[in-house]
């Protein structure tokens, strides 16, 4: 990538046309709330992504909420069959895409480039895009609601062809389908954006093999993102086709096969179980080394796991198909490919355990959350497994025993993982921590709301309780364990809004605190030999790495008897974050413009085909505005640019954090 | 008698394998709070489903022991190896970063425990796929005929149809379109009549979306594609009544879209054969019998989508709903269930259950939600419509419908009750 290894910037005092037709600047950063809504910075768009993921996992709980409130009891009328349906659909919609997903993309922006030494990801403006899109896709997808006749009723799968007009006449399904388009291009541009950061924007030293567990398996994710939204794209396309323009994609009075559709689906559904999962796993392959004291055990196995279960991960997904009538042959051949993906998921485990093995094992919130992890994930592995064996899962699809399966998964394996990582990188984006005690409340209260509300989920499944269904008779033996998971659920909901709480509390305490300082966990990686909370440029200078947790190196030394010795205190050893002079890419409305066009487009769709001229030409427009805008906001010499040197850059954007990437070591 | 055959504990030492693990416990649990689950998966009634059962509980032991030293292990690290804090101490314990042995050893062992659930697996996928259905001999109208045992399974929104072709050989050519069947010797609703200890073929497919076929005491389930026949088969060891439920999310109704297999022995099933084969004829006109006004009103309600062989007509109706079929009704006063499978049609008394089944007339969206009311125009119904019936002619309706057919024995109408 010569373009990255040869600095582009321009010459301090170069003129370059300020308003390129006679309207277009650049904004500036100057503390109103602008700066949010054009910041190209990974930190802000990381903070921005966990925040709105937030608000959508409360939105999809308090769903989860309606849900286990009607099945509280047999034949309840709570909830109406219709609306029961919409319901379980948007719960799943929104915890995958408007909630997993966009939490862990969160730490994916705002911890990748800290944790392999650069100054902001690949391309800041595609960034802001893929948040600003993702939130348009997301609130269009809600809106569903008020002008969509109801949410979709298909469940999250949605298969053909009861996601047909003929079989869902309200528009709820086109607003699944145009929604998920839209977060899709969010997702994709996203992942392109953050793979081509881990490859080519590490700072001097920082080989593939010395970059952090977890920034491995964010890079692992984003290109199971890129291959496997394409294929949820060709699906969505189709059966928006099949929706608004009559085509027959999915009619199987047309001579369509209903499995198209489930294949389509999965082979985009089942990598994304692992796009889920493996952020989750990275953040607790941070977590627990530094709670153990020790260094991960088995970094390559762990890494090369990782990768594995990326690469078997596009092999297994007609396991979710047993039952569809597939033919014995290929039913085989995916039950076994099921199976074997236990071994490097195994593999993870047991480095997890030996990580701890030994280590001084410190319970912070961080660690119990990330044990949690491994120990609700072994449980939901496990019982994955028993349906890898293709005959028992005749009995167990579409029951509960796999609705607990994969809550134990999502919920146990990815959003206790995602909650470590919250209360482990706090200090490091906030400047302050969240109180321990209350955080220890919260993990109780949520592992055992966790387990009461998933656990009986088992035992209902094997008693051939079926999913999806808005209500069960007495008499089947479902009505105790029904009562107890719902108890269970508002116990998790009630931990939520604890967390919540601490979050408040600790941020209105924080002043009366002493400072965590840049390294309150005496932690591995980059991230923390910089001040808290994250100075704007990141780095002061760029960091030479020197080996892997080159950053416990700074601060410790392995004698040849195997003790460790002190040779720096971290205060010591972290930058002081008070360097002048960086040059920031420069921030930009258009990537919002663009945003909002999108939905415009999807309501033309389903309404008025107008609204898609006018969403059309906001995007456009947007898009040729991002193109002619200028490199660098009016007054150049708000942020200093006397590191620049000509480069005839035609964008900016690489010219900053090329040069950050390279070019910085010598200068400051 | 029904009822207690199917509540057979399972062999010891079933459960005592079980006891092995941590979900072993769940599986005692199940036990020991649902004795009467009428859809237990873990209380299978057949070969293919005892099957199943022995695959999952081996593998269930493997899990648990897995489960358990993993649990275990952090358990105790977590007693032994706890500290409170790290301040003023940098002592560090061992820095050890790896050890390739043990981690090839690791990727091994899991290999080879997978190898042994994969021979399990491959040994139980391989017998299950090789099942076959014997012909079995059975009357026809006299003549005694060999039926290779198949039945037809038909879902749609929100119910099953059961097909029976005794006399020609059924495959998805001689079937072709799953919207047009050709006429069967027996058509049922709700509830599929099998003979005991013998391996029933179930060709299975839909009208509309995309549902599933399951009775867990007796196999796994089989999703029904609409355009497409897929082979599935069933059996039960003892004479019993066996309970499903619709497992594909089917839309609006999917909850109560249930169904039955009633198990009988051989000399019963002939009986049930014999019976159902009789045409239904009409009740003698008679102004004041509730019976002959029933039928003059099913003529005029119902008749242009649900059929009553011998009354009615003997071709299929091609209803005006979605599905384009709705529940063939000869014979109804035979069957225990109706609805979708979701009411009895005798009260646990065993008494014709004029309540539900006038509800049911009267006002059948509170008892299932439907898409039958109300529609834009030209969109076709999905469910059985409130025709805003009169009192008077449920009531006849209700006692019109007690006349088609022979009331089940008692056995068989205990069991369908749920407890």
């Amino acid at each position: 990538m010569a373009i990255i290894e040869e600095p582009l910037a321009l010459t301090s005092g170069e003129q370059h046309a300020e308003r390129p037709l006679g309207v277009l600047t650049r904004p500036q950063a100057n503390g109103s709330w602008k700066d949010w809504v054009s910041t190209v910075d990974h930190k802000k768009i990381g903070i921005m992504y966990g925040v709105a993921a937030m608000f959508f996992f409360l939105v999809g709980g308090l769903e989860a909420l309606l849900i286990r409130t009607q099945l509280a009891f047999p034949e309840s009328g709570f909830l109406s069959a219709d609306v029961y349906n919409q319901i379980f659909t948007m719960h799943g919609v929104t915890m995958i895409f408007l909630f997993v997903m966009p939490f862990a993309a969160a730490f994916a922006n705002y911890l990748i480039p800290l944790q392999i030494g650069a100054r902001d990801v690949a391309f800041p403006r595609l960034n802001a895009l893929s948040f600003w899109v993702w939130l348009s896709g997301a609130i269009f997808l809600n809106t569903s609601w008020i002008v969509g006749g109801g949410g979709a009723d298909c469940g999250w799968f949605c298969y053909s062809p009861n996601s047909g007009i003929t079989f869902s006449p309200t528009n709820g399904v086109d607003f699944y389908a145009i929604g998920l388009l839209i977060t899709g291009i969010a997702s994709l541009v996203s992942a392109v954006n953050l793979a081509v950061t881990c490859l080519n924007m590490r700072a001097p030293g920082m080989s593939l093999f010395r970059m952090p567990v977890l920034t491995w398996m964010l890079l692992v994710t984003q290109f199971l993102l890129a291959f496997a939204l394409p294929v949820i794209t060709v699906a969505l396309l189709l059966l928006l086709f099949d929706r608004q323009f009559d085509s027959q994609f999915f009619d199987p009075e047309a001579g369509a096969d209903p499995l198209l559709w489930q294949h389509l689906f999965w082979i985009f559904g089942h990598p994304e179980v692992y796009i889920i999962i493996l952020p989750s796993f990275g953040i607790i392959s941070e977590v627990i080394p530094a709670f153990s004291r020790k260094p991960i055990f088995g970094y390559s196995f762990m890494v090369f796991s990782g990768i594995a279960i990326g690469f078997m991960g596009w092999g297994v997904w007609a396991h979710h198909m047993f039952v569809s009538g597939i033919g014995p042959i290929s039913v085989f051949a995916f039950s076994m490919a099921t199976m074997f993906i236990a071994v490097p998921t195994g593999v993870k485990i047991l480095n997890w355990l030996a990580t701890m093995w030994g280590g001084k094992l410190n319970f912070s919130t961080a660690m119990l959350f990330a044990v949690g992890t491994v120990t609700m994930f072994t449980i939901g592995g496990l019982s994955g497994v028993t349906h890898s064996l293709a005959p028992a899962d005749t009995q167990q699809t579409d029951t509960y025993y796999i609705v607990a399966h994969f809550h134990y998964v999502i919920f146990g394996g990815g959003v206790l993982g995602l909650f470590a990582g919250v209360y482990f990188w706090w200090p490091k984006v906030f400047g302050h921590l969240l109180d321990e005690r209350r955080g220890k409340i919260h993990f109780w209260a949520m592992l055992i709301g966790f387990n009461l509300t998933f656990g009986p989920m088992h035992v209902l499944g094997l008693q051939g309780m079926s999913r999806r269904i808005n209500t069960y008779s007495s008499g089947f033996g479902f009505e105790f364990w029904n009562l107890v998971a719902t108890i269970g659920s508002y116990i998790l909901g009630a931990s939520v809004l604890y967390f919540l709480w601490n979050v408040y509390k600790s941020k209105k305490d924080a002043p009366n605190l002493p400072a965590p300082g840049p390294d309150p966990w005496d932690a591995r990686s980059l991230e923390w030999s910089i001040p808290s909370p994250t100075p704007e440029h990141n780095f002061d200078e760029i960091p030479v790495i020197e080996s892997q947790d080159d950053w416990w190196f700074r601060k410790y030394n392995i004698e040849d008897d195997g003790s460790v010795v002190r040779i720096s205190s971290a205060e010591d050893a972290a930058q002081k974050g008070d360097a002048v002079g960086v040059h920031l890419p420069s921030p930009s409305f258009w990537p919002l413009v663009l945003a909002i066009g999108l939905p415009l487009i999807g309501y033309g769709l389903i309404f008025n085909l107008w609204l898609c001229v006018v969403g059309g030409l906001l995007t456009g427009g947007a898009i040729y505005a991002w193109v002619l805008e200028p490199v660098d906001d009016p007054d150049a010499g708000a942020h200093g640019h006397d590191d620049h040197r000509d480069g005839g850059d035609p964008d900016g954007e690489l010219a900053t954090v090329g040069a950050a990437g390279d070019d910085m070591e010598g200068e400051d | 008698m029904v009822k207690t055959i199917r509540k057979r504990e399972k062999p010891v030492s079933d459960s005592r394998t079980r006891l092995l693990g941590v979900l072993a416990l769940i599986g005692l649990i199940t036990a020991g709070c649902a004795g009467d689950a009428e859809l237990d998966t873990l209380q299978p009634q057949s070969n293919n489903a005892r099957d199943i059962d022995t695959l999952l509980d081996r593998v269930l032991v493997i899990a648990g022991v897995i489960g358990v030293l993993v649990l275990g292990a952090v358990v105790y690290m977590a007693k032994k190896q706890r500290v409170k804090s790290y301040d003023g101490d940098d002592e560090f314990p061992e820095q050890i970063s790896h050890n390739n042995t043990l981690e090839i050893g690791w990727t091994i062992v899991p290999a080879i425990i997978m190898v042994v659930v994969a021979v399990l697996t491959t040994v139980a996928h391989f017998s299950l796929n090789e099942t076959e259905a014997n012909a079995y001999e059975v009357e026809v109208e006299g003549d005694s005929t060999s039926w290779e045992p198949k039945v037809v399974v038909v879902g749609q929104q929100w119910w099953w149809e059961f097909r029976y072709y005794f006399t020609e050989d059924v495959d998805a050519d001689f079937l072709d379109d799953p919207r047009n069947l050709p006429p069967a010797d027996i058509v049922t609703a709700g509830q599929m009549v099998i003979p005991t200890g013998q391996e029933v073929e179930l060709l299975v497919t839909s009208r509309d979306v995309i549902h599933s076929f399951w009775i867990p005491a007796l196999n796994g389930k089989r999703d029904a594609r609409p355009g497409f026949f897929a082979p599935w088969e069933i059996s039960a060891d003892e004479p019993g009544v066996y309970f499903g439920q619709c497992t594909e999310f089917c839309g609006l109704s999917h909850a109560k879209m249930r169904m039955q297999t009633i198990a009988m022995d051989p000399v019963d099933f002939q009986n049930w054969i014999d019976e159902q084969m009789v045409p239904q004829s009409a009740p003698p006109e008679n102004a004041d019998d509730p019976v002959s006004r029933g039928a003059t009103a099913f003529l005029a309600n119902c008749s242009s989508c649900h059929l009553v062989e011998g009354f009615n007509g003997d071709e299929d109706i091609a209803a005006a709903v979605v599905s384009q079929a709705a529940p063939n009704l000869t014979h109804f006063a035979s069957r225990t269930t109706f609805a979708g499978g979701i009411l009895n049609t005798y009260t646990e008394a065993g008494e014709w259950n004029r309540n539900d089944i006038s509800q049911w007339l009267r006002a059948p969206e509170t008892v299932k939600e439907n898409y039958a009311n109300g529609l834009p125009d030209g969109e076709l119904p999905r469910g059985m419509p409130n025709l805003g019936l009169s009192e008077r002619t449920i009531s006849d309706l209700v006692a019109y419908l007690e006349t088609l057919g022979e009331k089940p024995s008692a056995e068989i109408l205990a069991a369908t009750e749920v407890e």
